[in-house]
């Protein structure tokens, strides 16, 4: 019976490609949020003075109310899935520049002293030894993004981007319990599920390389 | 004109955050004290929790509807659902990072449970529960928005129609000052944590 | 050679002569200047006056990070790299100079054997799963990976508990004979100094207040602060109540003077002892040493050709007065008489060694 409906819902609505076009647009966004945000992390970290703007620029943008972010991309890029990327990279790119900022800075002095030491150049030790042990933190970081970007895709929904968002809406706007049961209860797993692989892959780096 | 179009929605969409922010805290700070006590209730609390931050908001938004239906509480109680994860986690960590010797002397000294919770455990929790209901804060202005598809009013109403009217103004409306409020929220918030943090020596916690 | 940290004046006008294939102990309070004078060897901090020169070559005419390569350095956190196995640790930079994985892994296993680890039970395991006694000598192994001719140490042993730590210094005195490298190492500890250093040099807020061997130390030490660290107070208020019976060592056998040169050294091998008494016919005694019998085998036919006369001590002098005798005479150890016949030696090289 129950199984029925389920299977009603899933065929009529399609939730097999909406779970496709949704698992694609987080990858795309979640892949260039990593990029960016490793990226200015990097670069914050070579720039030490940008620091301060940089992330208090970003903190600002992490307090928007996600709606209203993606209403102000409207003028720019319009509706659909593009600003729902964007949406996505921006609320990411904090908790993933500021963790392998924070992971890039926190090695431990001894290390870096006998690093020099040994005559390895700062290339070398940057590549090698502080990215490696930055690894969890930015683990971490990827993991909070994943959080984020699993919820903006499903908003994106509303504004035309597809996903599983917008088999959500028309169960609200009709007041539909099975579609709502449905899709809802089908999002929430795979975030949890998303979430979870990410959490074990970051206890697993933090077993292989150490956490402080 | 302009501000007293505006006018309603600001003043529905503070009263629709605010009040589920309150009850947030009201029981989440509770439920945490709670959860030092009693293991299965801190198991089942904190894994709830953190399953439940994972969920993106607009299921735990659909999910209410029907559950309770549409209207200003069903909004309340979604925003509760959001709201209440960051300072129950937060409040516990606090309570719960208290240095054991501390607890012990405490103990030594004769002091009751409630005592060592009021004099020992709390203040150490401040910063903490702060950071929480500080994140909870900017949570429920951003829920309060979305909740506009569930019947509650507000500024996200207006973001709504204009996304159905194709009315660009009209949804920016609802969006810059839902912005406003959030950076407002920010900075006083920011501003509060200076004043307290000398003090009290501890750092934020997420 | 100047380091000045703003007004702080780290280290004032040393000046230090390092010689090849000796241990040189950096001795001192904090504050003193020993580490940053260690740190200045490799380039890790720059003089801001003076110059550093390894066998005449002047470091800053070379690559700091070539210069670096061929300087070993140790320090007390260790600093393993954590995300690095055993194997990965010491073969980092034979991997970065581009060696075949046989060629490591054979150095690698070389020289956790030199470390006393099995390299079979160690290799792939990664830093914290080792104690900390462990760790050092990984960080000791790492060290020696490029055979660099020179060893910087910066307090390698002070964070291991005593036990462990007395432990390390011993197998490191082996391994110091085996590795035959120059080694500069710092410490705060007097018997560690003691313990392994060929010279000692004590700084004091920036300068080097002393430099000489233990034995220079102990029995002429250059100020009041010496003798506080060095302990000799402590030392010759023992001293002073010890005469020379109570230190010496018994001549266990003595050589009739006739004896040929190959005889003797057996049986002073046999024996154990580096110095012998030697009886000629005239009932006149003489000392022979092994190190000179075994040069002259050769050149000589009896004991007697290659002995040295000797210094003669009574059993019940004072300690204190004999040495000092024996040092204005020059004489590297004592012949100790009782009613006309030789009782024992006196050594004291040996008698330092025991006493500290």
């Amino acid at each position: 019976m129950v199984l029925d409906e389920i299977a009603a819902v899933w065929i009529n609505y399609n939730l097999t490609e909406r779970t496709i076009e949704h698992l694609w647009i987080f990858s795309i966004a979640l892949i260039a949020a990593i990029i960016v945000g490793v990226l200015i992390g990097l670069l914050i970290y070579r720039r030490r003075r940008y620091a301060p703007p940089v992330f208090s620029s970003l903190n600002a943008i992490e307090t928007f109310p996600d709606i209203a972010l993606l209403v102000l991309l409207i003028p720019l890029v319009g509706i659909g899935t593009v600003p729902t990327i964007i949406a996505c990279v921006l609320y990411s790119i904090l908790p993933i520049a500021r963790n392998t900022y924070t992971g890039l800075i926190s090695v431990s002095p001894e290390l870096l002293e006998v690093g020099r030491a040994m005559g390895l150049s700062e290339r070398f030790i940057l590549l090698k030894v502080r990215f490696p042990l930055a690894f969890p933190m930015i683990a971490g970081g990827i993991r909070i993004a994943i959080v984020f970007t699993m919820g903006i895709v499903t908003l994106g929904g509303i504004f035309g981007a597809g996903g599983l968002g917008a088999p959500l809406q028309t169960g609200i706007n009709l007041i539909r319990p099975d579609i709502i049961f449905v899709a809802g209860i089908w999002v929430g797993i795979l975030a949890v599920i998303l979430d979870g692989i990410a959490g074990g892959i970051e206890a697993s780096l933090k077993r292989r390389f150490g956490s402080w | 004109m302009v501000s007293d179009l505006l006018l309603t929605p600001i003043i529905q969409h503070i009263v629709l955050a605010y009040t589920a922010l309150l009850v947030s805290i009201a029981l989440g700070i509770p439920l945490a004290i709670l959860a030092l006590y009693s293991r299965n209730l801190q198991t089942f609390v904190m894994t709830s929790a953190n399953l439940m931050q994972a969920v993106p908001t607009l299921a735990v938004v659909a999910i209410v509807v029907p559950l309770i239906g549409i209207g200003f509480w069903p909004a309340i109680v979604a925003i509760i659902l959001r709201a209440l994860l960051p300072i129950i986690r937060n409040t516990w960590i606090g309570l719960s990072s208290v240095d054991p010797a501390i607890i012990a002397s405490a103990e030594g000294l004769g002091l009751s449970e409630w005592e060592i919770i009021r004099y020992v455990r709390l203040p150490n929790a401040y910063p903490a529960i702060f950071a929480g209901v500080k994140f909870a804060a900017i949570l429920a202005n951003s829920v309060a928005i979305l909740t506009a598809m569930i019947g509650s009013g507000g500024l996200g109403s207006l973001v709504f129609e204009g996304l159905a009217g194709v009315n660009m103004m009209k949804m920016l409306s609802g969006a810059l000052p839902a912005i406003g409020i959030a950076l407002f929220l920010d900075a006083s918030f920011s501003w509060m944590e200076r004043r307290m943090v000398p003090r009290s020596g501890q750092s934020e916690l997420e | 050679m100047t380091k000045r940290f703003g007004e702080t004046v780290a280290v004032d006008r040393i000046s230090l002569d390092i010689i090849g294939g000796e241990l040189l102990i950096l001795i001192g309070g904090s504050g003193s200047g020993k580490t940053t004078t260690l740190r200045m060897i490799n380039r890790l901090i720059e003089p801001d006056e003076g110059t550093i020169a390894i066998n005449g070559i002047d470091i800053r005419t070379i690559d700091g990070i070539v210069l670096r390569k061929n300087i070993g350095y140790v320090i007390q956190q260790i600093g393993l790299f954590p995300h690095m196995t055993i194997r990965e640790n010491i073969g980092l930079l034979p991997t970065i100079e581009g060696w075949s994985r046989e060629e490591i892994d054979s150095r690698v296993t070389e020289l956790l054997t030199l470390v006393h680890l099995p390299p079979d039970q160690f290799m792939d395991r990664y830093p914290k799963e080792l104690s900390g006694g462990q760790q050092q000598r990984v960080g000791l192994a790492r060290a020696l990976v490029m055979n660099p001719p020179l060893l910087l140490m910066d307090e390698p042993f002070g964070a291991l508990d005593p036990l462990l730590r007395r432990q390390l210094q011993d197998e490191f005195i082996g391994i110091k004979e085996d590795i035959g490298k120059t080694i500069v190492f710092v410490t705060h500890d007097i018997n560690e100094a003691f313990r392994l250093g060929d010279r000692i040099a004590i700084m004091h807020e920036g300068g080097i207040v002393q430099l000489g061997t233990p034995r220079d130390l102990i029995l002429n030490p250059a100020d009041k602060m010496v003798s506080d660290l060095v302990g000799s107070d402590r030392l010759f208020e023992h001293i002073a109540s010890l005469t020379v019976s109570d230190m010496m060592v018994p001549a266990s056998s003595i050589i009739s003077g006739e004896m040929p040169v190959q005889s003797a050294i057996e049986v002073m091998v046999q024996s154990g002892s580096t110095v012998a008494v030697v009886r000629d016919r005239a009932a006149s005694f003489f000392v022979a040493q092994l190190p000179t019998l075994l040069q002259r085998r050769d050149e000589v036919k009896t004991v007697l050709e290659a002995t040295d006369p000797p210094f003669f001590l009574s059993m019940d002098a004072s300690l204190l007065s004999a040495l000092e005798e024996m040092k204005a005479a020059s004489a590297s150890f004592g012949l100790v008489m009782e009613d006309g016949e030789p009782a024992g030696l006196l050594l004291p090289d040996d008698l330092i060694s025991r006493l500290v």
